[in-house]
């Protein structure tokens, strides 16, 4: 059984096997029926002729039989006009009456013979079909045949046969092939509800969870997997509303008691206990931003006509963490392209894309050196670092979350580059991971760029 | 206080720890605060009492903060909003910005980056205005625009001076090479391509000559930032 695509080619292909196949059946029933009826015509005229004859059968006082036909009847069985023939047989076997010349029987008899029998012989080049009656006359026994040429048959019957399939047949095509087309617009009709919720389902994404399908006009066969796909679409709805909500919630219930917390120490009297202390929560407000980021951004997703400037993104990124890294005696600095570089994506993510690859620079690089972002007109970031390089067994973990090089290093979550790597995807944006020589680490991201 | 008395602010915060917290340290900058918990009351006191800013958290126990801030535009009430939030999601500064918040702080904020963005929306020099600017060893008089080291008082160019009001304003954060332009030259078109090098680079001779103990860093690509000398 071939698959096919589609209902309506389903519908046409097996529409068009039961049409030939109905034909065939048809035309084969109908040329049956037809030969059992002119059949049945011919043998009941033969019947009919038999005793029509013999009702002119009458017994002379001699004992001897008399066959007195008018003459209407004797045209009817002239041998000139050869079509219909008739023999009478007596008990002995004897043809007694015959409108044949050699006066033989139109068909042999036998003592089985009943009373009424249609038979049918091939005589010479003709083919006889008729009927044999059998009657009493005046204490005698005798059989009276009747039979017709079947080569001369009637022809208005052998007309109807003939001409049955040229004209009755044909019709019976265009009647099957509108029918067909008839067909396709119901089902076309019918499937239209479909077609049409079909392009509604094409607008429902992570940003339009709201959507839900029609079910007014969708046929009741189709419904229940209509109502399906709306109930899917509903626990996706909610399960990205939980995941949502959590990250909401979370945030509010790690970072108020934060907020208390660094306040109060800043308005505490000793200002170098604050300090420390202050330096603590700093310490534990990026950590637990990097867990609400991860956390939010496997829930998220990016609205695809969102545009952000790269070269601008790098800019935030270098003017928040220049401070950072001055006081650890790094530099940072921005080179490759002056103009802005726009790409497709969420310029808030791309912030903290880039901005978790400088982290992680920065730690990595010497004291006296400099994290270099480089920013190209292809829409390519790239942070270079002078730092250790990642060994080819690393490339495997560094992208792990929560795995980190070295255990004891301050300030390092191991959340940072999971971040980037997700934020990258998001925007299927590609990571390259690059060894500088003599040592040092380059990470790049190729967004995609905008079309001017 | 320049204006003899302190300014009024109101604090939309359902966390009663850390608005008496955040009313306390305000205070200590010569602000007075009053504190209110829900979008309801604040909604019925905006309507009699009129206040410089407003801090307003956005989960709030009777509904969100941008709700109020919606609220507040449409009554076209002209008071400059910083809004609070524990929502650090990577949509929401849009988001917040876009319903009319004038500025934005992710908890845990810096109560000095707090009153720093506050006095840049009451557009005020704050208690700055007539201060002295310090760093280290360095001292600017903004009042009379004089730079002082170890009390020393020092001899530099106009557009030197200028250069180093700005650094030091911007003590701790980058100031990109444009707003030195803007700041020096006005919106003046002519200015030769490596004029704020020039200028900057001679502020920093002079600076090291003065045997100050702070230092103009180059953000390459980015701007300058001023900092003390590790």
């Amino acid at each position: 059984m071939p698959r096919f695509k589609s209902i309506i080619s389903r519908i046409v292909i097996l529409h068009v096997v039961a049409v030939a196949v109905t034909s065939i059946l048809m035309s084969l029933a109908l040329s049956w029926l037809l030969n059992y009826a002119t059949n049945n015509i011919h043998n009941q005229a033969m019947k009919k002729q038999a005793i029509a004859l013999a009702e002119h059968l009458e017994i002379q006082p001699d004992g001897k039989l008399k066959l007195s036909l008018t003459p209407d009847l004797q045209g009817l069985y002239s041998q000139p006009y050869g079509r219909y023939s008739y023999a009478v047989i007596d008990s002995q076997n004897r043809v007694v009456f015959s409108s044949l010349k050699d006066r033989v029987p139109l068909f042999p008899r036998d003592a089985k013979s009943g009373d009424v029998e249609f038979l049918q012989r091939n005589r010479g080049d003709a083919t006889v079909s008729g009927a044999s009656v059998k009657r009493v006359v005046g204490g005698q026994t005798v059989w009276v045949q009747a039979g017709e040429d079947l080569d001369n048959r009637d022809v208005l019957t052998d007309d109807i046969v003939a001409e049955f399939f040229r004209s009755v047949g044909w019709i019976i095509l265009p009647i099957l092939f509108i029918l067909l087309v008839i067909d396709i617009a119901i089902f076309r009709r019918a499937l239209k509800p479909l077609r049409q919720a079909s392009q509604i389902a094409e607008t429902i994404g992570p940003l339009r969870a709201d959507i839900r399908l029609p079910t007014k006009e969708i046929p009741r066969e189709v419904r229940p997997l209509v109502l399906a796909v709306n109930q899917a679409l509903d626990r996706l709805e909610e399960g990205f509303r939980v995941q949502r909500d959590f990250t909401a919630d979370a945030a509010h219930e790690l970072r108020t008691p934060l907020s208390i917390l660094r306040t109060r120490m800043e308005t505490l009297e000793d200002q170098q206990v604050g300090k420390a202390l202050l330096n603590d929560i700093e310490g534990m407000t990026r950590i637990i931003n990097q867990l609400l980021d991860i956390a939010e951004l496997d829930s998220f997703v990016i609205d695809p006509h969102e545009e952000a400037d790269l070269r601008m993104v790098c800019t935030e990124v270098l003017e928040f963490l220049a401070p950072l890294a001055l006081a650890q005696g790094k530099e940072v600095a921005l080179v490759g392209t002056a103009n802005s570089v726009l790409v497709r994506g969420n310029a808030e993510m791309l912030n903290r894309a880039i901005r978790n690859l400088a982290e992680n620079a920065i730690r990595h690089t010497s004291p006296g050196s400099t994290v270099e972002f480089v920013v190209e007109e292809n829409g390519t970031v790239s942070v270079l670092d002078d730092g250790p390089g990642i060994s080819d067994e690393e490339r495997d973990f560094i992208f792990q979350r929560f795995w980190r090089r070295d255990r004891g290093m301050a300030g390092s979550t191991g959340l940072g580059l999971p971040i980037v790597q997700r934020i990258a995807e998001l925007h299927t944006a590609t990571i390259t991971l690059t060894n500088r020589k003599p040592r040092g680490a380059c990470f790049s991201i190729k967004f995609a760029r905008l079309s001017a | 206080m320049s204006n003899g008395w302190p300014m009024r602010l109101l604090i939309v915060e359902d966390n009663v720890e850390l608005a008496g917290l955040l009313a306390k340290g305000l205070k200590a900058a010569g602000y007075e605060a009053d504190i209110l918990s829900t979008i309801d009351e604040a909604n019925t006191v905006l309507r009699t009492t009129f206040y410089a800013a407003l801090i307003l958290d956005l989960g709030l126990p009777d509904g969100d903060g941008l709700g109020l801030l919606r609220e507040i535009r449409h009554r076209n009430i002209p008071m400059p909003v910083l809004v609070l939030t524990a929502r650090g999601g990577l949509q929401d500064r849009v988001h917040g910005l876009r319903s009319g918040a004038d500025d934005y702080l992710v908890k845990p904020f810096a109560l000095e980056e707090l009153i720093a963005r506050l006095e840049a929306q009451l557009r005020r020099p704050g208690h700055l205005l007539g201060g002295v600017l310090r760093i280290a060893n360095l001292e600017f008089d903004t009042g009379n625009r004089q730079a002082s080291i170890n009390g020393q008082p020092q001899l530099l160019s106009a557009r030197e001076t200028a250069v180093l009001e700005l650094l030091m304003r911007s003590k701790g954060r980058v100031v990109s090479k444009k707003q030195v332009e803007d700041h020096i030259f006005g919106h003046s078109n002519d200015i030769s391509s490596n004029a704020v090098e020039v200028y900057v680079h001679r502020l920093r001779k002079q600076l090291a000559e003065m045997e100050a103990k702070v230092q103009v860093h180059t953000i390459r690509g980015v701007g300058y930032l001023l900092a003390e000398n590790k």
